[in-house]
């Protein structure tokens, strides 16, 4: 038991000193290194922000999710945490890139939201659906039918991604009729590599932020179970 | 599949609501008050009438309308303590989610033999006639969707504190991509500009989304309706 | 290792409600052909351990075999042989009575010409197409008796059987509960009635049973 969770110690730390690093290098090439946008100037690179951040939830949900499906197959408690601390980060991350997508349309379209943008959208339905996991979570009182009932729900969540993709662009007609070209489909080396370090930054700090979640959640489970265990049988 | 089971939950669920309309006739004047709330919302001039704003309008009073047979859902169950009864017989989860989908699919219908008359009464006599039959098949499949979805959001729901207020929270969401489908496959048919590829692209997405959540709904039901 | 003539058994059986643990560690073997009460104060755990052995609840710990079947991997194999009388009478009021036996017959597979003399044998012959609001306490309690032994179980559950029943339900309950070829598992606060039929007690105390 000692030798593993000085291990997880270690890992967490780890995560924090790689994400400490790649952080203020992804942000030294995003304002210093890379060139301005041809067409949108300095403010375009919003979109170095927007778009890992953007990733790096869904990457959060897709973990969060897998673990659900993982604990309502093998039932293994440690499962609904390791569920659970994902989604809770793909909130944060989702409220940045709700954020972030704003300033974006911004300077790409002119307005502070931009109802064309399939990407936006998707990502306004699957917000709201995780602020619904929340209400459902804290909703049931914590235990083994809180564990199952956000896996249920985390999975639920998985279908709907696909669909709602598919539901924005088929309902482009209805939503806004007249539709841009989303921007940056071709970019150049130095853009790419700069993109590319964005993400693992991000990507660094959403690993480094659960694995310190994931710990501090853990010790207070079993604070929680040591207090019962001292007021005797309950 | 256990037919006779399947068959007796439908009838029971069928029965009951004959007997003691607890769903379908509030769900008709809760359809119907917002058509008028809607219309006089809308102004009274030509505008409102067979615009894309008034079928928007038609799938978001179905969806709320939806909303309150899905909150009575396992109402019954739960008030009179019954869910033991049916755990205990030897009867596959899944089946009893089937049967529930299956009877609000029902009511669901039977309010909408009401609503879509009505709405046309409202919103159409003054437009251009839609495409009936494209009108009814979205219809029918948005309704597989919310019933089979909604019977597996409404166990959720019925565990925790709230449950009124839970149960739209939860499957607002979900609700979202399939008035967007709906929506997209009926303006065709107001406003009749639209090929008939873009209409059947839509029914079909429809009939995709009720895929996805039936099969959803048949395997995670067992986690939802026990203890 | 459950052996064939085992009809319960349980190892260690934990139920936990979110925080609270309503039993704590169960130990229990009962053997086929077995009538035992289960006797304890309010809040003991009688209910809930009733409920899992009727698979409507899982273990959070511990092993639990029913019929031989291990809960609650096997629990669908179980569910046939088990018959269940709980708190409430889990009945439809809006169902008539037949109807709410017609239910369960079709959820049992058991044969629809079996309804009328599982009303006859409580004395619900004559109610049978009344609906089960208008019942009375001790009719209901006479339904679910014939509910639950609709499919002729092997195991009989029952959650305090006798509270609410008038004079006559009661003769009746004993006439049910005294036909041989089941076990039979009740949970009461009046052990003493049940004398001549119970072959052993079993007391718990704070969700585990007491010594």
């Amino acid at each position: 038991m000692n030798t593993t969770a000085a291990a997880r110690l270690d890992r967490a730390t780890c995560a924090a000193l790689v994400a400490a690093v790649l952080m203020p290098v992804a942000l030294g090439l995003i304002f210093f290194y890379v060139p301005n946008d041809a067409d949108q100037g300095f403010s375009q690179r919003i979109f170095y922000f927007h778009v890992p951040i953007a990733m790096t939830t869904y990457a959060l949900f897709a973990w969060g999710a897998l673990n659900a499906a993982r604990y309502l197959w093998t039932g293994d408690v440690t499962l609904d945490l390791r569920s659970y601390v994902p989604m809770h980060l793909g909130v944060i991350f989702g409220t940045l890139t709700l954020v972030t997508g704003s300033f974006w349309a911004k300077v790409s379209w002119g307005t502070w939201w931009y109802w064309g943008s399939t990407e936006l959208n998707t990502f306004l339905i699957i917000f709201l659906f995780y602020c619904a996991y929340f209400m459902l979570r804290f909703s049931v009182d914590p235990g083994e039918k809180r564990a199952r009932y956000s896996a249920v729900y985390a999975l639920l969540g998985v279908g709907l991604i696909p669909i709602s993709v598919l539901a924005v662009h088929l309902g482009q007609d209805v939503i806004h009729p007249i539709t841009f070209t989303d921007h940056g489909a071709n970019m150049d080396g130095s853009m790419l590599f700069t993109f590319l370090m964005a993400l693992a930054a991000m990507l660094s700090l959403a690993v480094a932020m659960y694995l310190v979640e994931l710990r501090g959640k853990r010790l207070d489970e079993q604070v929680t179970r040591l207090r019962r265990l001292a007021e005797g049988t309950r | 599949m256990n037919r006779r089971a399947f068959v007796a939950l439908v009838r029971k669920d069928l029965v009951l609501e004959l007997r003691g309309s607890e769903v379908v006739l509030a769900m008709v004047t809760f359809v119907v008050a917002s058509f008028v709330l809607f219309r006089f919302g809308l102004g009274g001039g030509r505008t409102a009438g067979g615009t894309r704003a008034a079928t928007g309008l038609l799938w978001v009073a179905i969806v709320f309308t939806a909303m309150l047979a899905l909150a009575r859902t396992f109402a019954r169950e739960r008030e009179h303590a019954i869910w033991d009864g049916l755990l205990a017989a030897p009867v596959d989860r899944a089946l009893i989610w089937l049967a529930r989908s299956c009877s609000t699919f029902v009511f669901l219908v039977a309010v909408q033999v009401v609503a879509l008359p009505a709405f046309w009464l409202f919103f159409l006599q003054d437009g251009p006639a839609p495409d009936y039959g494209v009108l009814i098949a979205a219809a029918l499949l948005a309704d597989i969707g919310i019933a089979a979805l909604g019977s597996l959001v409404a166990g959720l729901a019925s565990a925790g504190r709230a449950r009124e207020v839970l149960l739209p929270v939860l499957f607002l969401p979900f609700a979202i991509p399939l008035v967007l489908g709906a929506v997209s496959a009926t303006t065709g048919t107001i406003s009749p500009q639209t090929s008939g590829l873009h209409t059947l692209e839509r029914l079909g997405y429809l009939a995709l989304y009720d895929t996805v959540f039936v099969l959803f709904g048949w395997g995670l039901f067992e986690f939802v309706v026990e203890d | 290792m459950p052996s064939p003539e085992t009809a319960v058994l349980c190892d260690g059986l934990v139920r936990r409600f979110g925080e609270r643990a309503a039993l704590t560690g169960v130990d229990l073997h009962v053997a086929e052909g077995e009538f035992v009460l289960v006797t304890g104060p309010n809040g003991a755990g009688k209910t809930t351990l009733l409920r899992v052995l009727a698979t409507v609840l899982r273990p959070s710990e511990g092993a639990v075999s029913v019929r031989g079947h291990e809960l609650p991997r096997a629990a669908a194999r179980a569910r046939p042989g088990i018959g269940y009388v709980a708190h409430g009478p889990l009945t439809y009021p809006g169902l008539t009575a037949r109807e709410n036996l017609e239910l369960y017959a079709a959820l049992y597979g058991v044969s629809a010409d079996q309804i009328g003399p599982a009303l006859d044998r409580v004395g619900l012959d004559d109610r049978g197409r009344d609906p089960v609001s208008e019942f009375s306490r001790g009719m209901s309690q006479r339904l679910a008796l014939a509910r639950a032994c609709l499919h002729g179980p092997s195991l009989l559950l029952l959650d305090e059987p006798t509270a609410g029943l008038d004079a006559d339900g009661r003769e009746l309950l004993r006439e049910v509960l005294a036909e041989p070829g089941r076990t039979v598992i009740v949970s009461t606060h009046e052990p003493a009635w049940f004398e001549g039929l119970a072959t052993s007690e079993m007391p718990i105390r704070a969700g585990r049973v007491a010594a």
